[in-house]
C-alpha cells in the first residue's frame, strides 16, 4: 500500500515545480470511510491528500472535464501540467484519452499508484451503517476498517469492488513517477457474467434489460463521469437531429443506453464508474463488458493498453469475421 | 396499440444500400423484372462505411422490423475500405443488440455486387422471412404520444 | 438555408413503366399533403424534353427551391435533373430521387403494394431534400506539368509522351542511369530485337528533351498536396562529381585503386566495377559516380596518398565536398513507375541457388549471353566471387563452356509456397528467348526446360514458342523438386508429368527462370503517396478493367510492372495510357472536385482524429485553432482530395465530421418516414 507520508512527499515536490499547475489527488471525504477529489493548487494543500482503498473514483475523468472558460482577448493560456494519480484501472483511461488525441502527454504528468484494489462503499456502508467518520486501510488480503475508536478486520474478497476481483492491471500503464512498488497481477477476467447473460434466451434478455432499462431516470452520470466521454457536445443532447428524446420511457431510455454503450465501444477500460455512480444501480458494466469480451475475442483489441495503438473501429482487418453476413 | 398477429405480419424493412454495389444491384433487379418482396425501403448511401450502426438503433425504435445493411464484397469497395469498417461496427453492434434480447434475425447485413440482381432477391426473401419469423418489433419502439 | 423549402414532386410514368404497378394518381395526391410541398405532378415521361421543361416553369413561375423526382433510378438520370435544375437557375443539390421504377415498379407486381411503397420513397425524398443544402462544384486549377517516377521503359516512355505534348516532365530515377531492366536485357522476344538498340535511342530522347527534367540518382521524399497541385520534394544523392564538368571519359575509372573489385548491379554481380564508376557503356547521362560505401576516401576517409580518380580527371569534376541537393517542385499530376525486383532464388532452396556457381537466374544468365556483359556475350559458367582469389587458377583453366544447358520455369511465380500465387507472365516467353539464344551460340548445345505450362498469350508469342522448340529444345512438363551435385555434373530431379515418370536429369548448368515481384522498397512509395496494393502487393489499380491505370487517388496513375508483371509492350502501353490520362488532366487545366464533400463543425469537434484514421484519402488533418483563447486540436477537411464516402461520419463520435447531402439530420428523417408503416 503507498506511504501516504510519502505520497505527501512527492504531491509538494510535483506541485511547488514550475511547470505544474494542479495536482489533482484524493482527500478524506466529508462521510463516513468516503474519500474525495482532491484539487491541489500549491503546496499548502498536499497534507489532506491520501491513498486508501476508499479512493474509488478514477480521477481522469477531471482532465477532460476541466472547463476552459473563455479568454479575455490577450491573456495567454495556462498550459502547464496537471498532475494525476492514478490506479491501474485509471490510468488506462489516461492511454485511451492519449490515443484519441484528448490532450498532449506532456500536458500530464502521471503519478501511478500501483493498487492493490479498492472497496465498494456500497457493500462497506452496508457492512458498517451509521459510520460517521472512519478510515480504511489494507493490511495483506485484510481491510482494516477504523472508526468510532475502534479497528475491525475483514477478509479484503468480501468488500472489494467487483471490477478489481477481475483487475488485470494492478500497475499503471503509463506514470511518471509511481509511488510505490510494481503490483503483480493478482486476478483475471472470465466474463462469466457475460456469458451467462448471454446464455439466456431472447425473451430473457429483453425482460431483464427492459426492467434495468426502465427504471433509469436519464441523470446522464453515467456518462458526466466516464472519462472516456468528453465530447465537447454529446450527440445524446442534440437537437439537430434528435438521436434520443427527453423524454424517460423505455423506448428514449433504450436508446440512450445502447448509444451509450457503443460509443464507448472498443474505449471502455473498465474502470467501473458508470456502475459505482448509477443512483438506480443499472448494471452499466454488464453493457460495456458486452462489448469489451466481443472486441477482445473477435478482434485481439483491448482499449488503454498502448498509446501508440490506433482506434479500434478506425481500424479493419480484411480477415476480420464476417459468418453472419448474406 | 393492437398486435399484428404473426399471420398476415407484413414487415417493414429500412435498408441502407452503398450506391455502387447493393444499390446498383437492386436496380439490376429491377431492369431484369425479378420479383422479390415489397417490404423493404431503401436508402442510398454512397458507401456502408457512411452507414453509422446508430442508424440501425435509430431504425428499430422508429418502427422498422428489421435492418438490412448491404455494400459491396470485401476488397470491391468504391473507396477501397469502407465495407471494412462497416464489418466490425456492425458485427459489435449485432451482437450487442442480441445480447440485449433483440432478435438478430433483425439486424442483418450483406454484399451484393452490381450484377448480383438475383443475389439481392435472395437477400430480401432471406430478410423478409427472418422478420416475419420473429414478429413485430416492439420491444423499444418509439410511443407516438397523443396529447 | 434558401429560406422555407418550396418543393415541386414530379413523379414519372415512364410509359407503363411505372404506372403499370404503382398508382400514379395516388402518390400525386399523397404527395400533395406532405409538408412543404408546393406541387406534385405526373408526366409520362419526366426525363424528356417537355417533362424537363414542366419542372423549369414550376421553378420560375412557382419559387420552388427543392425538386423531388421519383422515376428511374438516380444512377441513371440524376445527372439528368441536375442539370435541369441549373438551366432553371437552382442549385443542382436541391434535387433528390425517389426509384420507383427499379426498385420498385419493376419489381413488384402487386399494384397496392407497389403504391404503398412508391409513396413511402417519395416521402422520404421529401423529408430528405427539405434538409439539403447548395453545394458548389468547385474546380481547382492544374499544374501544367507531371512527375514521374522510375526511369524504365515505363517512366521513359511516359515522359516522352507527356514532354512531346508540351508539358513539363520531372523523370526521377533512384540509380544513376535511366534505362531499367530493360537495358540490361539482351534480345527481346519474339522478334529477337537487341534490347538496346531500340532502348538506347529513347534514353537519349529522355536526356535531350527540352521537356523533360531528368532528375537521376535521385529519389522522392516527400509529395504533399492533391490533383492538379503536388507539391513534390527531391533528394538529388551527391555523385561526388560535378556533372556539369564531367565528360564521362572513364579516366577515373580506370585508376581507382578498387577498380575490379565491386560487382556491378548492371551485371547482376558477374561483373565487376570501381568505387567510381558508370553502370554501363550507354548510361545516360554518361556521367560518373562515386559509390561512397566502397570509395576509399569517402569510406575511410584515406586512398593511398590521394585518390587517383581525382589527379586523373582532367575536367576537374571530382569534388568529395559535394553534398545532397533538394529540389522543389509543383507537379499537376503523378506517375508511379517504379517497376519490380526479380524473385531472389534462394528463397527455393531445394535449387541451390547461390550454392553451386552453375545455377544462375535468368537476369545473370541475359548479362551472359549479352555482347555487352562481363564474358562479351560468351554463355559460359561464372565463376562468381572467386575472381580474386582464385584469379591466377582461373587464367590456366579457362572459361567452362557449358554443353548441356537445363532452364527451370516459374520460380518464385504460381508458387503459394513463397507467397507468389500469381504468373509472372514474361517467364515462358524469356525462358524460350534464351534456349533460342543459347542454340545459337553453341549449336550442340542440349537444352532442356522446365515447365508447369507455356503460356505463350501474345502478339507473335505461340508462333515463337513453335519455333523454339523446332529447333530441339527439349521441353519436360514438371516441376523439379530439388538440384544436387554428382561429381562435376548438376543432377535436377523431377517428374515428368505428362508420362508419369520419375526423372533425374544431368546438366552442366541450370538457368532459374525467376519470375516478377513487388519491389523491396515498394512501401516507400506507399507511404509517400498513400497508395494501396492488391493481395499480390503490386500496387492498386482503381478499377481492374476500366481503370487500370488510375489509382485511387485522383491524379496518381500506375505504369508498367509497379502494378503487376507485364512484358515490354505491355509496359509501354500501359504508360502511354498512364501518360494520356495524366495529360487529360494537364490539357483541360482544371479539374472538378467532388461536391459531396465531408465537412467539420470546429467548435463541435474534440480532435480525437478517428476520421483521419478511417479516411482511405488521407484528406482529413488535424489542425489547431484557438478555441476562446485556447489552442485546441480539430479535424480539417482537404476538399480537394475527399471523394465523398462518409466513413468519417459513421466514426465520429460526437456527429462533429457530417458527409453533405448525407448528413445525420438528413438521413434520420427518412429513416423516421420509412419506420412507420
Amino acid at each position: 500500500m503507498v506511504d501516504n507520508a510519502k505520497l505527501k512527499d512527492v504531491a509538494k515536490e510535483v506541485i511547488s515545480r514550475e511547470d505544474v499547475r494542479l495536482l489533482i489527488g484524493y482527500r478524506p471525504g466529508t462521510y463516513g470511510f468516503r474519500a474525495r477529489p482532491a484539487f491541489v493548487e500549491n503546496s499548502d494543500q498536499v497534507d489532506e491528500l491520501i491513498f486508501s482503498p476508499a479512493c474509488v473514483s478514477n480521477l481522469s475523468s477531471y482532465l477532460t472535464l476541466e472547463e476552459k472558460t473563455p479568454l479575455p482577448r490577450g491573456v495567454e493560456p495556462d498550459l502547464r501540467k496537471v498532475a494525476v494519480m492514478v490506479k491501474g484501472c485509471d490510468s488506462r483511461a489516461l492511454v485511451q484519452q492519449l490515443v484519441e488525441k484528448a490532450y498532449d502527454r506532456e500536458h500530464i504528468l502521471v503519478l501511478g499508484i500501483p493498487c492493490r484494489g479498492v472497496v465498494d462503499m456500497a457493500k462497506v456502508e452496508n457492512r458498517f451503517p451509521g459510520v460517521i467518520s472512519g478510515e480504511i486501510a489494507m493490511e495483506g488480503d485484510n481491510l482494516v476498517f477504523s472508526f468510532d475508536g475502534k479497528e475491525e478486520t475483514v477478509p479484503k474478497e468480501e468488500l472489494l469492488a467487483e471490477k478489481c476481483k477481475r483487475c488485470r492491471y494492478p500497475t499503471p500503464l503509463i506514470s511518471d513517477l509511481l509511488l510505490d512498488d510494481e503490483v503483480e497481477r493478482f486476478a483475471d477476467d472470465d466474463y462469466s457474467d457475460i456469458t451467462a447473460m448471454e446464455g439466456k434466451s431472447t425473451e430473457e434478455k429483453w425482460a431483464f434489460w427492459e426492467e434495468q432499462f426502465s427504471r433509469c431516470i436519464r441523470c446522464y452520470s453515467c456518462r458526466n463521469v466516464c472519462p472516456m466521454c468528453y465530447c465537447e457536445d454529446c450527440v445524446l443532447d442534440r437537437l439537430k437531429p434528435v438521436w434520443a428524446r427527453r423524454s424517460v420511457d423505455i423506448s428514449e431510455n433504450t436508446v440512450y443506453h445502447i448509444s451509450r454503450a457503443y460509443h464507448l465501444a472498443g474505449r471502455c477500460i473498465q474502470c467501473g464508474e458508470c456502475e459505482r455512480v448509477c443512483p438506480v444501480d443499472i448494471p452499466l458494466m454488464l453493457l460495456n463488458r458486452k462489448f469489451y469480451r466481443d472486441v477482445e475475442e473477435l478482434y485481439d483489441y483491448e482499449p488503454g493498453i498502448k498509446v501508440e495503438e490506433k482506434p479500434l473501429l478506425s481500424t479493419f482487418s480484411v480477415d476480420d469475421k464476417e459468418d453472419f453476413i448474406l | 396499440m393492437a398486435e399484428e398477429t404473426r399471420e398476415g405480419f407484413e414487415p417493414n424493412i429500412v435498408a441502407f444500400l452503398c450506391n455502387w454495389c447493393s444499390y446498383a444491384g437492386a436496380d439490376l433487379a429491377g431492369t431484369s423484372r425479378i420479383q422479390y418482396p415489397s417490404n423493404v425501403r431503401v436508402i442510398r448511401v454512397m458507401c456502408t462505411g457512411r452507414v453509422n450502426p446508430l442508424f440501425v438503433m435509430n431504425a428499430l425504435q422508429q418502427g422498422a422490423d428489421g435492418v438490412l445493411v448491404s455494400g459491396c464484397h470485401p476488397g470491391d469497395c468504391h473507396y477501397m475500405q469502407g465495407n471494412y469498417y462497416a464489418r466490425r461496427r456492425f458485427t459489435l453492434m449485432r451482437n450487442f443488440l442480441e445480447y440485449l434480447g433483440v432478435d438478430p434475425a433483425r439486424v442483418r447485413m450483406s454484399w451484393v455486387s452490381a450484377s448480383e440482381g438475383s443475389k439481392w432477391k435472395e437477400v430480401i426473401e432471406e430478410v423478409v422471412e427472418g422478420v416475419k419469423a420473429v414478429g413485430p418489433m416492439d420491444q423499444f419502439k418509439r410511443r407516438q404520444l397523443n396529447w | 438555408m434558401n429560406g422555407r423549402p418550396k418543393i415541386g414532386v414530379y413523379i414519372c410514368h415512364c410509359g407503363i413503366n411505372i404506372a403499370h404497378t404503382v398508382d400514379v394518381d395516388e402518390v400525386v395526391k399523397f404527395a400533395s399533403t406532405l409538408p412543404d410541398v408546393i406541387v406534385a405532378r405526373d408526366y409520362r415521361y419526366m426525363c424528356s424534353d417537355p417533362g424537363q421543361a414542366l419542372i423549369v416553369e414550376d421553378i420560375n413561375n412557382m419559387g420552388l427551391n427543392r425538386v423531388v423526382v421519383a422515376s428511374c433510378s438516380p444512377r441513371m438520370h440524376e445527372p439528368t435533373f441536375r442539370k435541369t435544375l441549373i438551366t432553371a437557375g437552382l442549385n443542382p443539390y436541391f434535387l433528390e430521387m425517389a426509384n420507383i421504377r427499379e426498385q420498385c415498379s419493376w419489381v413488384h407486381e402487386d399494384k397496392i403494394a407497389g403504391t404503398e411503397k412508391a409513396k413511402r420513397l417519395v416521402e422520404s425524398a421529401v423529408v430528405k431534400v427539405r434538409r439539403l443544402e447548395p453545394l458548389e462544384v468547385k474546380e481547382v486549377d492544374v499544374e501544367p506539368s507531371a512527375l514521374i517516377i522510375g526511369a524504365g521503359i515505363a517512366g521513359i516512355q511516359a515522359a516522352l509522351d507527356i514532354a512531346d505534348a508540351g508539358f513539363k516532365v520531372y523523370l526521377v530515377e533512384k540509380t544513376p542511369s535511366v534505362g531499367g531492366h530493360m537495358a540490361q536485357l539482351d534480345k527481346t522476344f519474339p522478334t529477337l530485337d537487341c534490347s538496346a538498340c531500340i532502348l538506347t535511342p529513347k534514353m537519349v530522347d529522355v536526356a535531350n528533351h527540352p521537356n523533360i527534367e531528368l532528375l537521376t540518382y535521385s529519389q522522392v521524399e516527400d509529395i504533399s498536396g492533391y490533383v492538379g497541385n503536388f507539391e513534390v520534394k527531391v533528394r538529388k544523392k551527391s555523385r561526388f562529381v560535378d556533372v556539369d564538368k564531367c565528360t564521362g571519359c572513364g579516366a577515373c575509372a580506370e585508376v581507382c585503386r578498387q577498380a575490379g573489385r565491386i560487382p556491378n548491379e548492371f551485371d547482376e554481380g558477374l561483373g565487376m566495377r570501381g568505387a567510381i564508376y558508370i553502370p554501363f557503356p550507354q548510361a545516360v547521362p554518361a556521367k560518373y559516380t562515386i559509390d561512397k560505401e566502397n570509395c576509399l576516401f569517402l569510406s575511410r576517409g584515406k586512398c593511398g596518398e590521394s585518390p587517383k580518380c581525382q589527379e586523373a580527371c582532367e575536367a576537374g569534376a571530382i569534388n568529395f565536398e559535394l553534398q545532397d541537393e533538394i529540389v522543389e517542385f509543383k507537379v499537376g499530376t503523378i506517375i508511379v513507375a517504379t517497376g519490380f525486383d526479380i524473385f531472389d532464388a534462394r528463397k527455393k532452396p531445394e535449387y541451390a541457388y547461390g550454392v553451386y556457381d552453375n545455377v544462375v537466374n535468368a537476369l545473370e544468365f541475359e548479362r551472359l549471353v549479352s555482347a555487352s556483359g562481363p564474358t562479351g556475350g560468351n554463355v559460359v559458367i561464372p565463376q562468381r566471387g572467386k575472381k580474386k582469389k582464385k584469379k591466377e587458377d582461373e587464367e590456366e583453366l579457362g572459361p567452362v563452356i557449358p554443353k548441356n544447358i537445363t532452364f527451370i520455369q516459374c520460380v518464385g511465380s504460381r508458387d503459394k509456397s513463397v507467397g507468389n500465387e500469381y504468373c509472372s507472365r514474361v517467364c515462358c516467353m524469356y525462358t524460350a528467348k534464351q534456349a533460342h539464344l543459347v542454340k545459337d551460340k553453341i549449336p550442340d548445345a542440349e537444352i532442356t526446360i522446365f515447365y508447369m505450362d507455356v503460356r505463350a498469350f501474345g502478339k507473335g508469342y505461340e508462333e515463337f514458342y513453335d519455333r523454339v522448340r523446332r529447333e530441339g529444345i527439349r521441353y519436360i512438363r514438371g516441376n523439379p523438386s530439388e538440384i544436387f551435385k554428382r561429381g562435376d555434373k548438376l543432377v535436377v530431379k523431377a517428374e515428368d508429368t505428362l508420362t508419369a515418370t520419375p526423372l533425374e536429369h544431368e546438366t552442366d548448368m541450370v538457368v532459374l527462370s525467376v519470375g516478377l515481384e513487388p519491389r523491396s522498397d515498394r512501401r516507400e512509395i506507399i507511404d509517400i503517396l498513400k497508395l494501396s496494393s492488391s493481395p499480390d502487393l503490386f500496387y492498386l489499380e482503381a478499377h481492374p478493367k476500366l481503370r487500370p491505370v488510375d489509382t485511387a487517388t485522383d491524379g496518381i496513375f500506375l505504369a508498367g510492372c509497379c502494378q503487376g508483371p507485364k512484358d515490354i509492350p505491355d509496359a509501354v502501353g500501359q504508360a502511354k495510357g498512364a501518360a494520356s490520362a495524366a495529360m487529360i488532366l494537364l490539357a483541360s487545366g482544371k479539374v472538378k472536385v467532388e461536391a459531396q464533400t465531408s465537412v467539420v463543425d470546429e467548435a463541435t469537434c474534440r480532435g480525437c482524429g478517428f476520421c483521419v484514421e478511417v479516411c482511405p484519402y488521407s484528406a482529413i488533418e488535424l489542425v489547431e485553432i484557438n478555441r476562446a483563447g485556447w489552442p485546441v486540436m480539430v479535424a480539417r477537411v482537404n476538399e480537394a482530395l475527399c471523394k465523398g464516402c462518409g466513413a468519417c461520419s459513421a466514426a465520429c463520435l460526437s456527429g462533429s465530421i457530417q458527409q453533405r447531402s448525407f448528413r445525420d439530420t438528413q438521413i434520420l428523417p427518412q429513416i423516421e418516414v420509412l419506420g412507420v408503416k
